[in-house]
């Protein structure tokens, strides 16, 4: 009997003393109108693909510093172009709706011819370690899809005919994991407006003898720069390759027809491609 | 003082929550992936063992031994550190943001965390004074910190290293922590 009462009394004493607690401390924490602002347009699934532990800690980093989205964009919101307007409003900077919208895209047509017969370890990673790859182009997609397994929304597929790996847009969240498990470094997150895709991941082949590009491979040949008539491609000199600027690009194809080696291809394109593909697997 | 100094260190290394009396082993591999959490849920850990060996002892001495209901100890324990977690928590969220991001989600995570409970129930078993008490909690509370930041050092390393496929994760964090316990059993004797 007097166990029971002491226990009810210590339970009662400490309800009340954590009512007490509860309502003399101060309710309002200054200065967090803002962030609490920001954690309520963010997703709030803690995914932590921003690279902060939680939404809320991605609010907080926010508050601080408003130009973090563009480096560290939350991409699940910048797949909705109505909280992204909410975000523009809270944090006070105009936001490029179109732009912050970012796919992954795999620059390699895959059509590298394959010189080695290679029977180990069926990932790219551990194919990349041996004499670069099995493939002609020691940067080229290897197509053995570490890609495809690590990508929650089933994104990527393999192409049948060449094996390369292709993303589809639609599924894609651009949350960026394909990016570092690429071996080849062959992924980048691009806008969704991007209008051209380079498909290729053309690096000067200095000292690996018996390697050359593959057919469908940039040449650096500048017909590309040279036949846009509204300067929407910029050649650019350390990786001499071309840059495609999405303003101005007026999807004439010029530079399409003008690719000698089909290195170039429409973004529409590629998506429509990969939808294709990603159905039929599907299906 | 030298036994205040037999205590510590028996609970900080010899005695190890961890590694020797098999406490608080959710956090050992739950959060001791990164060096950073691994800091934040020790030092969680010890403030709530401190403060919760404050209470307990006071509750111990003025009501449950004057009452002889003594063996009621692990159900008020477990009530008092609840609420007490419950009151800390509460004050910290709106003093001060900054630690509350730090402790983050283990202030709450341990209102029921085993190590706490554990370093209480010993301290009654041990029927230590209030000054033996605190430090025994202090000690217990740094060993396991200091288990907690070994530990995710070598988990650290570990996720670059080049594991088996099937040892990939927990199932190799296991065999380290076995091996993490042979090493502090060495140190038994000291005390």
């Amino acid at each position: 009997m007097i166990t029971a009462l002491i226990l009810t009394a210590i339970a009662l004493f400490l309800g009340v003393l954590i009512y007490v607690v509860n309502r003399t401390v101060p309710t309002k924490v200054k200065g967090i109108e803002k962030t609490e602002e920001i954690a309520g347009i963010l997703p709030g699934m803690n995914c932590g693909a921003c690279g902060y532990p939680g939404c809320f800690a991605y609010a907080q980093a926010l508050t601080k510093d408003a130009e973090l989205i563009l480096k560290t964009p939350c991409t699940v919101a910048c797949q909705d172009p109505e909280s992204l307007k909410r975000l523009e409003k809270a944090l006070g900077i105009t936001l490029d709706a179109a732009a912050m919208n970012r796919k992954a895209l795999i620059h390699c047509n895959g059509n590298s011819e394959v010189i080695h017969n290679y029977s180990g370890v069926n990932t790219c990673k551990a194919a990349a370690q041996l004499l670069s790859g099995y493939k002609k182009c020691p940067y080229a997609c290897l197509g053995l899809g570490d890609c495809v397994v690590v990508c929650p929304q089933g994104a990527i597929s393999l192409k049948p005919e060449n094996g390369v790996a292709v993303v589809d847009p639609e599924k894609c969240t651009g949350c960026g994991l394909c990016l570092a498990e690429c071996p080849q470094n062959l992924i980048e997150l691009v806008p969704e407006a991007t209008k051209i895709a380079f498909l290729c991941n053309y690096k000067p082949l200095k000292d690996i003898p018996g390697r050359e590009k593959c057919d469908t491979g940039c040449i650096h040949c500048r017909k590309c720069f040279k036949s846009c008539e509204y300067d929407a491609i910029v050649w650019n000199k350390e990786r001499a390759i071309p840059e495609f600027d999405i303003e101005k690009c007026t999807l004439c194809r010029k530079c399409i027809e003008a690719c000698p080696n089909h290195t170039l291809a429409e973004f529409t394109e590629v998506k429509a491609a990969a939808k294709t593909r990603t159905e039929a697997t599907v299906g | 003082m030298s036994n205040l100094i037999a205590i510590f260190l028996s609970l900080a290394i010899i005695n190890n929550f961890i590694v020797s009396k098999f406490l608080g082993l959710c956090p050992f591999f739950g959060v001791s992936k990164k060096l950073g959490n691994a800091v934040s849920m020790g030092v969680a850990v010890t403030l709530v063992m401190l403060i919760a060996s404050l209470a307990t002892w006071i509750i111990n001495h003025y009501i449950l031994i004057p009452f002889g209901v003594e063996y009621m100890n692990i159900i008020m324990y477990i009530l008092v550190i609840a609420s007490l977690v419950q009151m800390i928590e509460l004050f910290i969220k709106r003093t001060n943001l900054t630690l509350y991001n730090a402790l983050g989600i283990y202030l709450p995570l341990i209102t029921t965390n085993c190590a706490v409970l554990g370093i209480t129930l010993i301290n009654a078993q041990e029927s230590y004074s209030l000054i033996e008490s605190m430090v025994a909690a202090l000690g217990g509370g740094i060993g396991f910190t200091l288990v907690l930041i070994i530990m995710s050092g070598i988990r650290e390393k570990l996720e670059i290293a080049d594991t088996p496929r099937s040892m990939k994760g927990l199932p190799v964090a296991m065999l380290v922590g076995m091996l993490l316990g042979l090493t502090f059993f060495g140190f038994g004797g000291i005390v």
